[in-house]
């Protein structure tokens, strides 16, 4: 029994894995906190899939408990800032890809959404998922409003960071 | 174009560059252990509950308290002894209960909460036991000054000579630094590890709870 849990578990998180290395991406700066926390993450996943009904998505089950550790659980906070190390190890784009202003622009947007706190590169992470102010409320804990609101003062503060 | 709508263009063509772990590498991974800080916290709290039962023995066993015993101070010590254990019970219940409600897959936070409230309990435990332990050394110093021969004997002594206001004011002062002393240590430990362990949960915690103000 355990066996087979372990094995649908593990066959699940393969599939869905880049939720969580796009959680680890955000929330950490480099090669090693980036496993570290995706170890982390898997940890919690497993603890928590005896308890996962299936009534609502793997995948949407997986942010929760994605965010809930980057933001809660994951012990190493001495995450310093250094995007480019990090740009430079995990997120080589090729650079045809991209014209010149644009990816230049990319770049300092990512700059910026590292140096938001944890709760605001949620809701940012949210966002680029796609997930609608509902679910952004549900899984922070807050008013579906008060979602709205601090997204928007997200916005604000990205374009202050942006343009100072 | 949006700053962060031009963001979610890019996130999502970048879906393909993350690498990609191999079903081995997931499943190596479950076998390892946690190093969250609710286990940190499960290990700490375990070790503060040991703690002041260790220091409840200890002071049971201690010699002073052996000669201690030779006085009838059982009217006081027993239901200070049964109120210590009782408590111990209650507030060893309410941490089992709280830590039990504890859930990843609850919404960030409901999960600050539960872990902030789990800690309190251990908190307000100890809190207890520093007034308890106040309480009691103020009733066995009570039930030595009144039955304590050879104490009764220095009192008098004190009060022949006229020190007497001099010699409450040392065992007063005695008193005060010895346990002011214990709680600084205390309170620096609290400072220190719990301070470092729960920075990121409060302030991420205050950020949550700013938004509804």
């Amino acid at each position: 029994m355990d066996k087979e849990l372990e094995h649908s578990f593990v066959k699940l998180l393969e599939e869905h894995q880049n939720i969580v290395h796009k959680v680890c991406r955000l929330y950490t700066n480099n090669q090693d906190a980036h496993n570290d926390l995706f170890q982390e993450i898997t940890i919690q996943l497993w603890k928590a899939y005896p308890k996962f009904r299936g009534d609502a998505k793997f995948s949407t089950w997986m942010y929760r408990v994605g965010l809930n550790t980057a933001i809660t659980l994951y012990r190493k906070s001495k995450r310093r800032i250094d995007t480019q190390e990090f740009d430079a190890v995990q997120f080589k784009i090729k650079s045809e890809e991209y014209d010149d202003t644009e990816e230049q622009q990319l770049k300092l947007l990512y700059n910026a959404v590292y140096q938001l706190n944890d709760i605001e590169k949620a809701l940012v992470f949210l966002f680029l998922e796609d997930k609608n102010y509902k679910e952004i409320s549900e899984t922070l804990g807050i008013s579906e409003v008060n979602a709205r609101v601090k997204m928007n003062r997200v916005k604000t503060k990205l374009k202050t960071i942006l343009n100072p | 174009m949006d700053e962060l709508e031009l963001l979610k263009k890019d996130w999502n063509k970048r879906g393909d560059s993350y690498p990609k772990l191999s079903y081995n590498d997931i499943y190596k991974m479950i076998l390892k252990k946690s190093s969250s800080i609710v286990k940190w916290i499960f290990i700490l709290s375990m070790l503060e509950f040991v703690f002041w039962l260790g220091i409840s023995f200890l002071l049971k066993d201690s010699k002073n308290l052996k000669s201690f015993d030779r006085l009838d101070g059982s009217y006081l010590l027993i239901p200070l002894t049964v109120i210590g254990y009782v408590v111990l019970a209650y507030f060893f219940f309410l941490f089992y209960r709280n830590y039990r409600k504890i859930s990843v897959t609850d919404s960030a936070k409901q999960l600050m909460e539960n872990i902030l409230k789990t800690r309190r309990t251990v908190k307000q435990y100890v809190a207890f036991n520093l007034f308890y332990m106040v309480f009691s050394s103020l009733a066995v110093l009570f039930i030595e000054f009144d039955q304590n021969q050879d104490l009764i004997a220095k009192v008098q002594e004190a009060s022949a000579n006229g020190h007497l206001l001099m010699f409450y004011a040392k065992v007063i002062l005695t008193f005060t630094v010895v346990f002011g002393l214990v709680i600084l240590i205390l309170l620096g430990f609290y400072w220190l590890v719990y301070g470092i362990l729960l920075k990121k949960l409060n302030r991420n915690y205050h950020e949550l709870k700013k938004l509804e103000i």
